[in-house]
C-alpha cells in the first residue's frame, strides 16, 4: 500500500500538473518536482521549470484545526546567449503568467488548497546572470486550507 | 629584460603546452593556440536553487586574438571550442567570481587569461 504523500508535496504535484497542462506562452513544459533544484549549466539550454516545496506554516484556526500554510517555490530558469530583451521579455512574461495563474487559485487536483499569496521576490537573479548567464526567477506561492 | 623572459616563456607555453581552439564570436570564427590555465568546479547556490559548472580558464596569447578576424578584446558571451577527440566542448566567457570574463595573464599583457565555463558538448 503506498501512503498518502504529506499535504505540502499533494499540493506541489497538483502544481507541476497545473503548470504542465495550463495554457501559457511557452508550450510544452515539463515541469517537476524536486526537493533541491541542482542542475548543470550544460543542462540549462532548454526552459527548466522547477517546483520546489519550501515551507509550512500551521496557524490556529479553532480548537479542531489549523489554517495550513504551505509554501512552494517555482523556479524558472534558461540559460541566455545575448540577454537582451528579445530573449528575456518572453521569460518575465512567462513568470507573470504563472503568478497570475495562481493568484487565489484552487487546485484542480487539490481543491482543499487555494493560493492565498504570490510572490515573485527574485525576478530575476543578478548572480545567475553574471556568473552562468542564466535566467533564473523564483515565484513563490503561498496556499491556505484548513486541516 | 624582464619583458622579453616574459614573452620567451610565453613563446614556450604556446609551442609546448598549447592546443588548438576555435575562438568564436557570432558568425566569426578563427582557430588559435591555447594553454589550459585552470579547469575546476563551481558551484552556486543563490537563491537555493545550484547552478554547477565547469569552469576552464584558457590563456591566449594577446597578440593572436587581436591580430585575428575577431580583432577585438575579449567579450562576455564569446565562445571557445575545444574538441578532443570526437567531442567537442562548448565553453562560453563568463565571470568568475568577482572577475571580470578575462583578464591579462602576465604583468606584461603578453597572454590574456579567459574564463569561460562549459555550456555544451557536441559528440
Amino acid at each position: 500500500m503506498t501512503a498518502t504523500p504529506a499535504t505540502v508535496i499533494q499540493i506541489a504535484e497538483s502544481v507541476v500538473a497545473e503548470i504542465n497542462t495550463g495554457d501559457f506562452s511557452k508550450t510544452n513544459l515539463s515541469a517537476q518536482r524536486l526537493y533541491v533544484p541542482n542542475f548543470d549549466l550544460e543542462d540549462m539550454k532548454e526552459l527548466r521549470v522547477t517546483v520546489v516545496p519550501r515551507e509550512v506554516e500551521y496557524l490556529p484556526l479553532d480548537r479542531g484545526s489549523n489554517k495550513y500554510h504551505a509554501t512552494i517555490d517555482v523556479a524558472v530558469q534558461k540559460k541566455f546567449s545575448k540577454g537582451d530583451a528579445k530573449e528575456i521579455d518572453p521569460l518575465v512574461f512567462f513568470v507573470e503568467e504563472l503568478a497570475d495563474y495562481f493568484r487565489l487559485k484552487r487546485l484542480n487536483s487539490f481543491v482543499a488548497a487555494r493560493c492565498v499569496k504570490v510572490e515573485n521576490s527574485v525576478l530575476y537573479s543578478s548572480e545567475h546572470w553574471t556568473q552562468f548567464n542564466q535566467f533564473t526567477s523564483l515565484l513563490t506561492l503561498t496556499f491556505e486550507l484548513a486541516k | 629584460m624582464l619583458h622579453r623572459g616574459q614573452s620567451w616563456l610565453a613563446a614556450k607555453l604556446t609551442k609546448h603546452a598549447s592546443r588548438d581552439v576555435v575562438y568564436q564570436r557570432d558568425e566569426v570564427s578563427v582557430e588559435l593556440s591555447a594553454t589550459i590555465g585552470k579547469s575546476e568546479y563551481e558551484q552556486d547556490d543563490g537563491e537555493g536553487v545550484i547552478t554547477r559548472a565547469q569552469v576552464r580558464d584558457f590563456l591566449i596569447n594577446t597578440k593572436d586574438l587581436l591580430q585575428s578576424d575577431i580583432g577585438t578584446w575579449p567579450r562576455r558571451g564569446d565562445r571557445i571550442l575545444e574538441t578532443d577527440g570526437d567531442t567537442t566542448f562548448v565553453y562560453e566567457l563568463m565571470s568568475i567570481g568577482n572577475e571580470p570574463p578575462w583578464r591579462y595573464s602576465d604583468p606584461f599583457r603578453v597572454k590574456l587569461r579567459i574564463h569561460t565555463k562549459l555550456v555544451d558538448t557536441i559528440t
